[in-house]
């Protein structure tokens, strides 16, 4: 598929700019239920990379990294570690626990790598990140929106990604056409442990609108 | 799917004998025995009940024993109280009621659950629209020199109500913890005022005496005080975001009932003080809400009364977006669960709000005030008396199936929870709940001002029949045609993930 090949290393800044507008970096989701869609970013991230994965045989599931020793930038270095050092942990309560602070983390590690500009003052009110270049910002939307328009599943780091962005009840308001069986489909054929992680976005997200605070 | 109990992350790390940085980062978040006792009691508004129901109560069912009933009911609560919070420590709870039925008596007695509860919640806070004309038009009259009909100040909270819900604005906790302090005190305060100005025939404690409860009229009464409780039972929805799940719900749970109680017992007697025990009915139905500032602005002047009201106000406001909350976060967890269509499972994406939950909630408010509006109805007897004492018998229900399924649970395996715990204390309380139940619908006539032989008394609660019928139907229907939903009934948001935690 040509779309894949020209698809951009980092699933997390993929999310990031599909969450957010492509040209003024206004959120179109809140913040609480980015930090969660960009936590089920970064473990999808590590788990196509098989750098983390999922014991089935623990009730509930646990994550553990199949690595010894954290690699990568910063952000997924941190992320990695804190895998390595408590392997016992449920993939919710990762969720719930990089969440966060990951908004923060992703915002600065794209602000480094060029690929937002940094935040701008303006009198009294805070602009937020833009994208630094329009098309690069644009081009994973119009993927997905490609994929969804020719009902044809897209390679399996977009499908994460699609999974997540219905996960977060985003698709509705990004997607110019949400059709939730192609979604279901396409996340259907993701290897399981990335399965789970898109239900487990899910179930953290309605916790998090069901929670009073 | 899987019935294996629940492990959160502490029961995880504390078998691992270990300081995890992820525990302990997340226990920051958690939430203490005073925030929760603090979000289950503001729910319960105060000083919306000690001005608005409890006069109601006096006015509608002429019954003196309002402050017994409170105190009974107080311990009938912590009776339920003792089951209902050992379940929360082997349940993972996403909608309380419904999900506990689904746990012990079976999914398709769950969903039937489920659509008590939503009639319940729904008729408990459409019936504040009804109170709201009253709390404000004193203070308007007073300021303005005018006030208009009690629509229009109804259809402002309801905007209000509608927006907020809309925003996910929750009234914050900071705000909530002081207007609850505020109201707690005024409370006290117009207390005080109405003891130190007994009436001629001096102090009378015949408002304590089970006498005076136990008289025709009794069970209207006890369905007002009642729905005074509604907002207690959602402590258990913290669980999970606890402290200690094992503690600091049933601590918040039990010290909340008590709080309750007492001070609605006590403000509900003081208010006969002045009166005299003779003289409240007719006190009660001359001057309605009113009633209660009107005393002390008599006992502490004008200012003190002035403060009262505003704070009346704001306590039915936030009751009110309260409850709207609660009500389209059960319609939403709902919604998750494909028991009710998906739809209501969406969420706003820029605020993160039950959308349409909250939307259906302000849609029924309008179609209520649109009927009392045009039928000219009175609001606060009409309508905030009877949807609080239709809420109150639907409470009731819901209490005593919760406790039925508190029973048949733990009866399948005991989970090393003590015997008064799993069977004596839920068995008391279904003995007394269902009493309650039997005396609001023998006095269901007093509730709606009708006629004994009127159809209406049996109409409304044939509502509930009505409701557990579709309930079980539609929980078959669901068996049988989308077996995959059926499966996750009870397991709230947790049911997209298919029963697995």
């Amino acid at each position: 598929m040509a779309e894949s090949d020209l698809s951009s290393p980092s699933l997390v800044d993929d999310l990031y700019f599909v969450l957010h507008d492509n040209v003024t970096g206004h959120p179109l989701l809140h913040s609480r239920l980015t930090g969660l869609a960009l936590a089920g970013g970064v473990l999808g991230e590590l788990m196509l990379a098989e750098h983390v994965a999922l014991d089935f045989a623990s009730n509930p599931e646990r994550l553990y990294a199949t690595v010894r020793e954290a690699t990568g930038d910063r952000l997924t270095r941190t992320v990695l570690g804190h895998v390595i050092a408590e392997p016992y942990h449920p993939v919710g309560t990762w969720l719930l626990f990089f969440a966060r602070t990951i908004y923060a983390d992703v915002t600065a590690r794209m602000i480094a790598a060029k690929l937002l500009k940094p935040p701008v003052r303006h009198l009294l009110k805070q602009q937020p990140a833009a994208p630094a270049d329009m098309n690069t910002a644009a081009w994973p939307l119009a993927r997905l929106n490609l994929a969804v328009q020719r009902r044809t599943p897209p390679a399996s780091g977009d499908c994460v990604l699609l999974g997540l962005l219905a996960a977060a009840g985003c698709a509705q308001r990004v997607l110019s056409e949400h059709d939730p069986r192609f979604v279901a489909a396409a996340t259907a054929m993701l290897p399981v442990p990335l399965q789970r992680l898109i239900a487990q976005t899910k179930v953290a997200v309605g916790q998090a609108v069901i929670s009073r605070r | 799917m899987t019935s294996h109990p629940p492990h959160t992350e502490f029961q995880v790390s504390l078998t691992q004998q270990r300081p995890s940085a992820v525990t302990a980062a997340l226990a920051e978040d958690r939430l203490g025995v005073p925030s929760i006792v603090f979000f289950v009691i503001s729910a319960a508004a105060p000083l919306m009940v000690v001005a608005g129901s409890v006069p109601t109560a006096y006015t509608v069912t002429s019954v003196i024993g309002v402050p017994f009933a409170f105190l009974m009911l107080g311990a009938i609560f912590a009776l339920f109280a003792v089951g209902y919070v050992t379940m929360a420590r082997h349940v993972v709870n996403a909608g309380a009621f419904y999900a506990y039925a689904a746990q012990g008596l079976g999914r398709t007695q769950g969903v039937a659950t489920a659509w008590v509860a939503l009639l319940a919640y729904n008729a408990l806070q459409l019936g504040l629209y009804g109170i709201i004309g009253s709390a404000a038009e004193p203070l308007l009259v007073d300021w303005f020199g005018g006030s208009p009909p009690w629509w229009v100040i109804a259809l402002v909270a309801w905007a209000l109500t509608g927006v907020l819900g809309l925003l996910r604005v929750d009234v914050n906790g900071k705000i909530l913890s002081i207007l609850l302090v505020s109201e707690i005190a005024i409370v006290l305060l117009f207390d005080l005022g109405d003891l130190t100005h007994p009436a001629p025939g001096g102090l009378s404690f015949e408002g304590f005496t089970p006498g005076a409860l136990f008289v025709p009229g009794v069970g209207a009464a006890l369905a007002t005080v009642v729905a005074g409780f509604a907002g207690i039972e959602s402590s258990v929805v913290f669980a999970e975001e606890s402290k200690d799940r094992h503690r600091t719900v049933p601590i918040a749970t039990y010290l909340g009932i008590a709080i309750i109680a007492v001070l609605y017992s006590f403000s509900a007697w003081a208010q006969t003080v002045p009166t005299g025990p003779d003289g409240i009915v007719k006190a009660a139905s001359e001057q309605g809400t009113g009633l209660i500032f009107n005393q002390a602005a008599a006992h502490l002047g004008s200012a003190v009364s002035t403060i009262g009201s505003v704070l009346f106000v704001t306590s039915s406001i936030a009751c009110m977006i309260a409850f709207h909350n609660t009500t389209a976060r059960y319609i939403f967890a709902l919604g998750r669960e494909n028991v009710i269509p998906s739809i209501f499972g969406r969420t706003s994406a820029r605020t993160a709000a039950p959308i349409a939950g909250s939307l259906l909630q302000t849609v029924l408010g309008l179609v209520v005030i649109t009927v009392y509006a045009i039928s000219g109805l009175d609001p606060v007897t009409k309508m905030f008396f009877i949807f609080g004492t239709f809420g109150g018998l639907g409470l009731l229900t819901l209490l005593t199936v919760t406790s039925i399924s508190v029973i048949v649970f733990f009866a399948r395996d005991s989970r090393g929870e003590t015997t008064w715990r799993t069977r004596i204390a839920p068995a008391l309380a279904i003995l007394a709940l269902c009493v309650i139940i039997g005396l609001t619908l023998i006095n269901f006539d007093t509730v709606l001002g009708v006629e004994p032989d009127s159809v209406l008394r049996w109409i409304l609660p044939g509502i509930f029949l009505v409701a557990i019928a579709l309930g079980l139907v539609w929980g078959r229907v669901l068996k049988s045609i989308r077996p995959e939903v059926y499966a996750n009934i009870g397991l709230g948001a947790q049911a997209v993930n298919g029963g697995a935690k």
